[in-house]
């Protein structure tokens, strides 16, 4: 489900369905590093949306998550704590961050989140199709990734 | 009588106005046509997409066929890539099927659960679907799998540009 009116009613009626939450965090600068965080958003956007394809009817794939690189490591914990802890509010048994930044690792496991890390290819010189190979590439390997958490969570509760 | 002459520049700003009225004019016109477009893109969604697949290719497995098509939504254009299962059954009949999962629409596979040999496997909550698209009772979704309309000209498979639904089940 993608964060819309629509989705958002289904998502609604079909909550025991939908437990598992998308979170692409994207970067942004504007100094010499601008570029690799544009390009690295770009591609970790591709992935979350070509996941929430695959697995609509059972994750939310929300806004990104947006942070500024000159941001301190201080900053960056505070700020998704909050969003750590309001999401674990919920009754979603899944949350997933999903970034090509090295530098959220050791946070989100100090939160003890998960995060899906992927470093960052780049697409800008590549056309339609072979932009579509590798993010289908990539997405693949991810999807075994989502069905074995599931079904590692199902065995602990059977 | 001379107060009330128009003066050159009262003439300027009202041709100016005159002018800027017009090309109001012209320019809410493109935007009403492109507001009603979506409604007329109805009517040519029954258009057909080539894919890259030959008929005589085509085998009793179901295969994934990708295809692409752009799409006018309003103010912009967008890529739409669309996937079926297709294969020939029995009577040698093309079928091709839409992966999207009737539960909650998932994308749903071909042969992909060793429990479930040639069945279509839905990840998410285990849905599963006979070869025909039947959904199997018990497992969440209520209706079988979507079907694309198809063509074949010059040995190629045409696709249509949506799955619609299918009776039964
Ligand atoms: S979305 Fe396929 S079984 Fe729920």
């Amino acid at each position: 489900m993608r964060w819309t009116a629509q989705d958002f009613s289904t998502f609604t009626l079909s909550k025991e369905y939908i437990d598992t939450v998308l979170i692409p965090m994207v970067p942004i600068s504007f100094d010499e590093r601008g570029k690799d965080a544009a390009s690295g958003s770009e591609f970790i956007q591709m992935i979350a949306i070509e996941i929430e394809r695959q697995f609509k009817g059972r994750i939310l794939l929300l806004p990104s998550f947006v942070y500024f690189l000159n941001f301190s490591d201080q900053d960056k914990k505070m700020l998704l704590t909050k969003w750590h802890h309001e999401l674990t509010k919920k009754s979603f048994k899944h949350l997933f961050f999903i970034s090509s930044d090295q530098s959220w690792k050791s946070i989100v496991e100090q939160l003890k989140g998960e995060l899906i890390w992927i470093p960052s290819i780049p697409l800008e010189h590549l056309d339609g199709t072979n932009k579509m190979a590798i993010i289908d590439n990539q997405v693949k390997q991810l999807l075994n990734f989502f069905v074995e958490k599931w079904q590692a969570a199902e065995d602990v509760n059977a | 009588m001379s107060e009330q002459r128009v003066t050159r520049r009262q003439f300027l700003s009202y041709t100016i106005m005159g002018v800027g009225g017009f090309m109001a004019v012209a320019s809410v016109m493109p935007m009403l046509r492109m507001a009603v477009d979506p409604v007329l893109q109805v009517e040519a969604g029954g258009d057909f997409i080539a894919t890259t697949v030959k008929v005589d290719e085509l085998t009793n497995e179901p295969t994934r066929v990708d295809f692409q098509f752009e799409q006018e939504d309003g103010w912009y254009t967008s890529n739409v890539t669309q996937t079926a299962w297709v294969y020939k059954d029995d009577k040698g009949e093309i079928i091709a099927l839409s992966p999207v999962c009737k539960h909650l629409g998932c994308t749903v596979n071909w042969n992909s659960n060793k429990d479930h040999p040639n069945q279509f496997f839905c990840p998410c909550h285990k849905g599963l679907y006979e070869k025909d698209g039947t959904n199997v009772p018990g497992t969440p979704p209520r209706g079988p799998l979507d079907r694309y309309k198809y063509k074949v000209k010059d040995g190629v498979l045409y696709l249509s540009r949506r799955a619609s639904a299918v009776r039964g089940a």
